[in-house]
């Protein structure tokens, strides 16, 4: 053996190896003490949504609670985070499952979607981390469901968002609820208010919805996950929403390849660089990830897995001693260690005592490599949690730029964890693309791309998706040893806007 | 119909039954562990159990001293109720062979066994309520001894072996899916499992399949090429077929839940009495829990390699089957052994030209269809997996042979 070391160390192998700088996230809760609670209606959502509604740049966070009530943590935090509890936000509810946070009426004052078991509510900003339910104002018309998913657009030409809202199972049924998948609704609205619903069917239970310019088209689709457990005849699905348009679903003969799955989250982000999103969808034994077939101007929706290929199945703990398979929930692409390859956090847990499926499953940190491949390093990291984790959030917290953590877990403390980074010399860039006097005024579906040397990375301004969970807040990219970089976003209405030099290690605001 | 003296329950047994069986095929299709073998082995000790009981009310033959190692249950008084007994055993029964099903299925469990229990109970002294289901449930019991010497009680990581080493050479089954557990075979060692009825060293075995050959005038290429061009030229029908049977766990009550739920349908049309439910259920779960074992056996002794790997070798590297191809070696057709299983028991029972309409899929926006025999039936089931693109010929038609031979163990065993 010891002949053979010297040549060990000398190896490409070896410098492989190596691996992404993993970043030291260090267990901080801040003064979080918060618990998401529940039984059978609990077993899934568990959100959590971040963003800024005290104006000091600091994000806050929403914690859904299910038979607890929700809570606002204002951000207090400098270098340590530090979080204080607000007993008046009028965020305080019970049954809430989860929430995302997206300015409704533009009016700068971050308004929240809170999805709950039971009448879902639309809560308008009212500055200083204040909130009024407004459903009734903006004439939502909300049901009596199980909403378990939730996303968000601006159409072309609307001066008010168009919202999905996905629900569940029928929880009256006891005996037979498979096959009971309740509604799912489109609301649009104009001038302040929103319509009556358009029903999204048929509804297969989704736990997952996201608006997404997959095809470049400048035409946001609203992509769902669906749960098969529930769902009969069911299948993963894509909607054509298009401006005056009842919703249509994506049909085989345009491409769409019928998928079903334990569908619980979704994120994406364009990991080859080719222009389009690439989409992870989180599930039980097994995580998808789908990159277009055949990607182009006349491309179909019509995607090949790659999970197994790019060693981001994330199907089984890879630390502790439980070999069982892992249901992974919610899903997120960031760059945790700044390196300028998006990484992806997967939370982890157990359904509900289902003894097929590992108990103590860790957390997921999947770091990306420059080849495009993923490596595991959640334990390595510290966030390999074995706690039931559900809805998540990565978001710099304390404005130091490396992305910081927070996972919500089911019967479970809230965990937090601030990412004091790695010993790498790295910078990072993140960017507001902001449309001030705009209905959407903070570019949903908007490209947000930064350029340095000849890579271009590129992510999407997204509200939907991950499982529950949402945030507003700059959109981040690791810049790894570049310290210049240029930036331009392409915006909602296909307008590019020019690059110009992005700010390193700062928050820039690119307005239109 | 003997009954307990005195018994006012508001339910038949017939009804018990088939109550909980409807329950049992959304368990099967809900529970992560659920695969087709295994399911098939749940169908076979639910239908040794129901009737075992039924036999005991009516005079009728015990399947003890019949079935491999299963010695006499123990002995119900007549006078307890017989609905009362069925809903203690099967309580008893469903709650183990699903105690991992997840926290959905747990909570409809526990709404079965108080609804249903409210419902048997309902007219009857308590004391007798109580000693019925007491004795339904030591017949479970019973019967859940003796399945925990098959070989096939525990399943872990979904069925999947930790380790399993891949046959060499071009000839054998290599994995198929992108999923990652699915680079293993699932279950390898299944056939090796007590089987239920078969009788004798390794009862109903098959020739091997054509030589593996990659030469294009070769016997096993023509098959190869028949999956190929069928699959590229699928008419309508052909397409309804696939699906229809494609019967994919957890999507679906798998290949044997779709019998089971075809006699189920009879049996409710024609009013089946218990005697008759419960002999048919239990013959339909002997031949299709035997049928997997037989199959099994015969897939991990050839070891041969799916369609969809050797027309991507050979014919065409972009080519896709219609159905999603299982995770386990080919030769012979699973489906087709177990639904020639089940065809010969139903028709041993009901005649060999026995028309019925088949909904199971109704739920999942698939259409009835109908059949003149239960061999028409099975002949259906068979080539649906051709359509499929996920057997070739000599799997299907071999898979029949084994079926019919499996199934007459079944149909031989003496009950009415």
């Amino acid at each position: 053996m010891k002949y053979l070391l010297p040549l060990l160390l000398a190896s490409p192998a070896l410098a492989l190896a190596e691996g992404p700088a993993v970043p030291n996230f260090v267990a901080e809760t801040g003064g979080i003490a918060h618990q998401f609670t529940g039984e059978w209606e609990f077993m899934v959502g568990g959100g959590v949504a971040v963003f800024d509604c005290s104006g000091d740049a600091l994000p806050e966070i929403f914690l859904s609670g299910g038979t607890s009530p929700s809570a606002l943590y204002r951000n207090k935090s400098g270098a340590a985070l530090s979080f204080a509890k607000a007993e008046d936000s009028g965020l305080e509810m019970d049954m809430v499952s989860g929430a995302y946070p997206l300015d409704i009426d533009a009016d700068g004052i971050t308004d929240l979607a809170v999805l709950r078991v039971g009448e879902s509510r639309l809560m308008r900003g009212l500055g200083d981390c204040k909130f009024e339910d407004a459903s009734a104002t903006w004439g939502f018309e909300a049901r009596d469901l199980w909403n378990s998913a939730f996303a968000a657009t601006w159409e072309k030409g609307a001066d008010w968002p168009t919202l999905a809202f996905g629900s569940y199972i029928d929880r009256t049924e006891d005996l037979f609820p498979w096959g009971t998948c309740t509604e799912n609704l489109l609301y649009r609205g104009k001038k302040g208010q929103f319509g009556a619903p358009l029903p999204l069917k048929p509804a297969f239970c989704p736990l997952s919805m996201l608006f997404t310019d997959w095809n470049r088209s400048g035409t946001p689709a609203l992509r769902v996950s669906n749960d098969r457990e529930y769902y009969k005849g069911g299948q993963e699905q894509m909607w054509h929403v298009a401006p005056g348009e009842p919703p249509r679903l994506y049909t085989p003969d345009e491409g769409w390849a019928r998928l079903r799955i334990w569908g619980m989250g979704i994120a994406s982000n364009d990991l080859n660089g080719d222009g389009f999103p690439e989409y992870v969808l989180t599930s039980m034994a097994d995580t998808k990830l789908q990159t277009l077939a055949e990607p182009g101007p006349e491309t179909k929706p019509r995607y090949a897995d790659v999970a197994l290929a790019k060693g981001a199945t994330a199907h089984r703990p890879y630390t502790g001693d439980e070999l069982k398979p892992s249901t992974g929930w919610h899903a997120q692409f960031a760059d945790v260690n700044n390196d300028g390859f998006a990484d992806l956090f997967i939370a982890k847990g157990n359904v509900s005592e289902m003894p097929d499926f590992a108990m103590k499953d860790p957390n997921n940190l999947l770091l990306q490599r420059p080849d495009g491949t993923f490596e595991e390093a959640g334990d390595r990291a510290g966030v390999a949690s074995t706690l039931t984790g559900r809805g998540a959030a990565l978001a710099d917290l304390n404005g130091d730029g490396w992305l910081d953590l927070v996972v919500v877990n089911r019967n479970g403390p809230t965990e937090v964890w601030r990412n004091g980074g790695t010993a790498e010399k790295v910078n990072w860039v993140a960017l507001v693309p902001l449309m001030e006097g705009q209905p959407n005024r903070n570019a949903a579906n908007a490209w947000v791309e930064l350029r340095a040397g000849d890579r271009v990375q590129r992510q999407e301004v997204l509200i939907g998706g991950g499982h529950a969970s949402g945030m507003l807040v700059p959109v981040h990219f690791g810049l790894g040893a570049a310290d210049k970089a240029e930036a331009r976003v392409i915006w909602p209405d296909g307008t590019e806007g020019a690059w110009t030099p992005a700010e390193v290690n700062k928050v820039t605001v690119l307005a239109k | 119909m003997p009954r307990g003296a005195g018994a006012a329950t508001a339910i038949s047994p017939e009804a018990v039954i088939a109550t909980w069986y409807k329950l049992v095929l959304e368990l099967v299709r809900h529970t992560a562990t659920y695969s087709p073998p295994v399911a098939s082995r749940t169908f076979g000790y639910l239908g040794v159990t129901t009737w075992e009981i039924v036999a005991q009310f009516d005079g009728l033959t015990s399947l003890a001293g019949q079935l491999n190692d299963l010695t006499p249950p123990p002995v119900t008084d007549r006078s307890l109720d017989q609905a009362a007994v069925l809903h203690g055993a099967l309580s008893t029964a469903v709650g183990k062979l699903f105690e991992n099903t997840g926290p959905t299925g747990q909570r409809a469990l526990k709404a079965m066994v108080e609804k249903l229990g409210a419902k048997v109970a309902g007219g009857l002294d308590p004391v007798l309520a109580k000693a019925s289901l007491n004795q339904g449930a030591a017949i479970a019991g019973h019967i859940l001894d003796w399945a925990a010497t098959d070989g096939g009680a525990v399943v872990e990581n979904m069925g999947f072996p930790e380790t399993y080493a891949l046959t060499d050479g071009p000839a054998h089954w290599v994995p198929t899916s992108p999923i990652r557990m699915q680079q293993l075979p699932l279950l390898p060692g299944w056939g090796k499992n007590r089987p239920f009825a078969m009788k004798g060293d390794r009862p109903c075995g098959l020739p091997p399949p054509p030589d593996y050959s990659e030469d294009a005038t070769s016997a096993f290429h023509a098959e190869a090429m028949e999956v190929y061009t069928t699959v590229k030229g699928l008419t309508d029908e052909q397409k309804a077929i696939a699906r229809f049977w494609s019967d994919d766990p957890m999507l679906s009550p798998t290949p044997p839940g779709h019998w089971i739920s075809i006699f189920l349908q009879i049996a409710d049309r024609d009013k089946l009495p218990a005697p008759r439910l419960a002999d048919g259920l239990a013959r339909l779960g002997v031949a299709v829990a035997d049928g997997f074992i037989a199959c099994w056996r015969v897939k991990f002794e050839y070891d041969l390699l799916r369609p969809v790997t050797y027309i991507r070798r050979l014919i065409d590297p972009k080519w896709d089957p219609l159905l999603i191809t299982p995770p386990f070696p080919e030769y012979p057709s699973g489906h087709s052994t177990q639904s020639a299983a089940a065809a010969a028991v139903l028709t041993a029972m009901l005649g060999p030209d026995f028309a019925f309409e088949d909904a199971t899929l109704a739920a999942d926006g698939l259409p009835a269809r109908s059949f003149t025999s239960f061999d028409a039936a099975a002949r259906e089931a068979a080539l649906s997996r051709l359509y499929g693109g996920i057997h070739y010929r000599a799997a299907i038609e071999r898979g029949l042979e084994q079926g019919a031979c499996v199934g007459a163990f079944a149909a031989g065993l003496k009950t009415l």
